[in-house]
């Protein structure tokens, strides 16, 4: 049983569509991002599936529990951080946690202590949270999503306005937690590069509509490469290249070409250059990343 | 459910200005106090006939005032038969803490409830002002537990305010006037004849009888914070409304159609006393009426809370 399963998860108002007919599941120990350009969904579908908004039509199951019938119990096994972690103020980081162990069975003193020394907060459990710097409260906020030991993560932009220090702790965390804890991790973000160090597989939305699932270890070892060769008589080695690679585009850029050839042919195609006289200062495969292959989803439209 | 409500409270007394708050209230009873004791309270001295003599000749006058509103003639009515009573049998007036406590209630009550709005006002709304709804709706429990867990906390401050009320207008009167006196009894009029019951019977039925009050204040403080919220806009108009409806409920009492006004049924002492404000009012009516606008108050409410979406 997959441990999220989403089912044409809708969200109307009035005329307007924000998400449609969203269907998507996912496994325990997968880090699955939310990827789109800002107004493509990704927040509405997070808080429809914890139930902070409404749902128009659809299910959500998780761990086999829909969403509308048993809230309490597939809640239970949920922490959420959406967006700034926004905590009780005027309270210590201690007391903001034992508020929340009290809205969760079992969570012990002990537990609490554990998360607290996890997230590395242990020296300043006792101030006030708002003394606490914003990763300290990204921290927190974690402590809280994470005290309960739920099976599935959900991350509504984590990462707005943390530094990069703090972007790349949690980031440690997250991938600490999918691999050690087998926790399910569904994050929204719209910084490719920083879902393309943290996820497995990404969904794309736009408009509100699933336009693409990709897996980050494909896109990364594609068979396919983009390969520039570095060359002294570019116009004899394009008539070579065509001659070798029938239809393929070739771009040439001064001394530079540039051909998409799957990966072992490189050898070979190197091998032929060096043969009829053109020396070859350089070989480099050029690694598609995941912004190519959003452009190409998304056609090209800028986020 | 006991687990949250323990989680407003403790969101409620672990805040500096919930502490501010309850100084207000030890600081309205103590001046309540202040104001009787330098007023010159008509102590037990030797011409209390005079006194009282005096006191009566001034009402009789002031009741046949062409201008003088129903309240105020019915006030000073009963305030000529106190007074002739104390004359007739002899006994003379004496103010003691317990005493001063049961005089006290109305104003308490008044003042509690003003208080308890400020945090039922804000009690939902602030949640939303600071982002922390998001993550208090996203734990194990349904909004409507939450809902319930709040307007408990709401009502339990309010309480709370009103017992602390309660005990610092004795304690602050048994500095003044000491603890005696709690065997003697308290006057009452009704049907324009004076009755007697015991002070304690007297102090906590009118506590009791007053606090529909500080449940309708809280409960319309809830409802806005509830539905709108808006912390500013819930504490303004229903500190607006309970003022209002407070005090036009005390200048209009005994108007045939303050039976359809709902503050004019906030105050139940009457009933304790056998005197209710407009004829053909029972206690029944008048707290079947408070509970359908409490009804109609959490209807808006709990829909408004558990029905919409958190953006």
């Amino acid at each position: 049983m997959p441990l999220l399963q989403i089912q044409d998860l809708t969200k109307k108002i009035g005329k307007k569509i924000l998400v449609d007919h969203l269907t998507l599941e996912m496994d325990k120990g997968e880090i699955l991002g939310l990827l789109g350009p800002n107004g493509a969904g990704k927040t509405t579908t997070i808080r429809m599936l914890v139930g902070l908004i409404s749902k128009s039509e659809g299910q959500v199951l998780i761990n086999g529990l829909d969403t509308s019938q048993h809230f309490e119990q597939a809640m239970a096994q949920v922490g959420v951080i959406v967006e700034q972690p926004d905590l009780y103020k005027y309270l210590s980081g201690y007391d903001n946690l034992i508020l929340f162990s009290r809205m969760s069975k079992g969570v012990t003193r002990q537990r609490i202590d554990e998360i607290v020394q996890w997230v590395g907060l242990a020296h300043s459990i006792r101030d006030k949270v708002s003394s606490y710097s914003l990763g300290m409260r990204q921290r927190l906020g974690l402590a809280v999503a994470l005290m309960h030991k739920p099976l599935l993560l959900l991350l509504d932009e984590p990462t707005n306005g943390l530094d990069p220090a703090g972007i790349r702790e949690l980031r440690e965390h997250l991938k600490l937690l999918a691999r050690q804890q087998d926790v399910g991790i569904v994050i929204s973000s719209h910084l490719m590069s920083e879902m393309e160090m943290m996820c497995d597989r990404v969904a794309i939305l736009q408009k509100g509509k699933l336009v693409g699932v990709q897996r980050v270890s494909d896109m990364v070892q594609d068979e396919h490469a983009q390969v520039r060769f570095e060359v002294d008589r570019p116009d004899l080695a394009v008539q070579l290249l065509q001659s070798l690679l029938s239809g393929e585009q070739i771009d040439v850029e001064q001394e530079q070409l540039r051909v998409r050839i799957p990966k072992n042919r490189i050898p070979e195609i190197s091998q032929k250059l060096l043969d009829a006289g053109i020396s070859v200062y350089g070989v480099t495969t050029i690694k598609r990343t995941l912004e190519d292959k959003y452009i190409e989803i998304t056609g090209g439209e800028p986020h | 459910m006991n687990l949250l409500i323990q989680n407003e409270n403790l969101k409620i007394y672990k805040r500096k200005r919930t502490w501010i708050l309850i100084a207000i209230v030890a600081l309205f009873v103590l001046l309540q106090i202040i104001n009787l004791h330098t007023s010159g309270s008509p102590a037990a001295s030797e011409d209390w006939r005079a006194q009282l003599e005096q006191e009566n000749s001034w009402l009789t006058e002031e009741t046949s005032a062409p201008d003088a509103l129903n309240i105020e003639i019915r006030q000073a009515e009963k305030q000529l038969l106190l007074n002739q009573y104390h004359l007739d049998h002899g006994i003379p007036p004496q103010q003691s803490a317990w005493n001063f406590a049961v005089d006290q209630v109305g104003n308490v009550v008044f003042a509690i409830s003003l208080i308890a709005i400020i945090i039922a006002g804000e009690i939902v709304a602030a949640e939303f002002a600071s982002g922390t709804i998001k993550l208090l709706l996203t734990r194990s429990a349904s909004r409507t537990k939450i809902y319930c867990a709040k307007y408990i906390a709401s009502i339990l401050f309010g309480l709370a305010l009103a017992l602390l009320g309660l005990l610092l207008s004795i304690l602050f009167g048994s500095l003044i006037f000491g603890f005696g006196g709690l065997d003697h009894s308290y006057l009452y009029v009704s049907d324009s004849a004076v009755g007697e019951i015991p002070l304690l019977q007297a102090l906590l039925g009118s506590y009791l009888f007053h606090l529909p009050f500080m449940v309708l204040t809280v409960t319309l403080a809830f409802m806005i914070s509830a539905a709108f919220r808006s912390t500013t806009f819930s504490i303004v108009i229903s500190l607006l409304a309970s003022v209002a409806g407070f005090v036009i409920a005390i200048a209009m009492n005994g108007w045939d159609w303050t039976r359809y006004f709902v503050f004019s049924h906030t105050d139940l002492t009457p009933y304790i006393w056998g005197d209710p404000p407009v004829g053909e009012v029972s206690l029944a009516y008048a707290l079947v009426f408070v509970l359908i606008h409490l009804a109609v108050m959490h209807l808006v409410s709990y829909t408004a809370f558990v029905k919409r979406d958190v953006t």
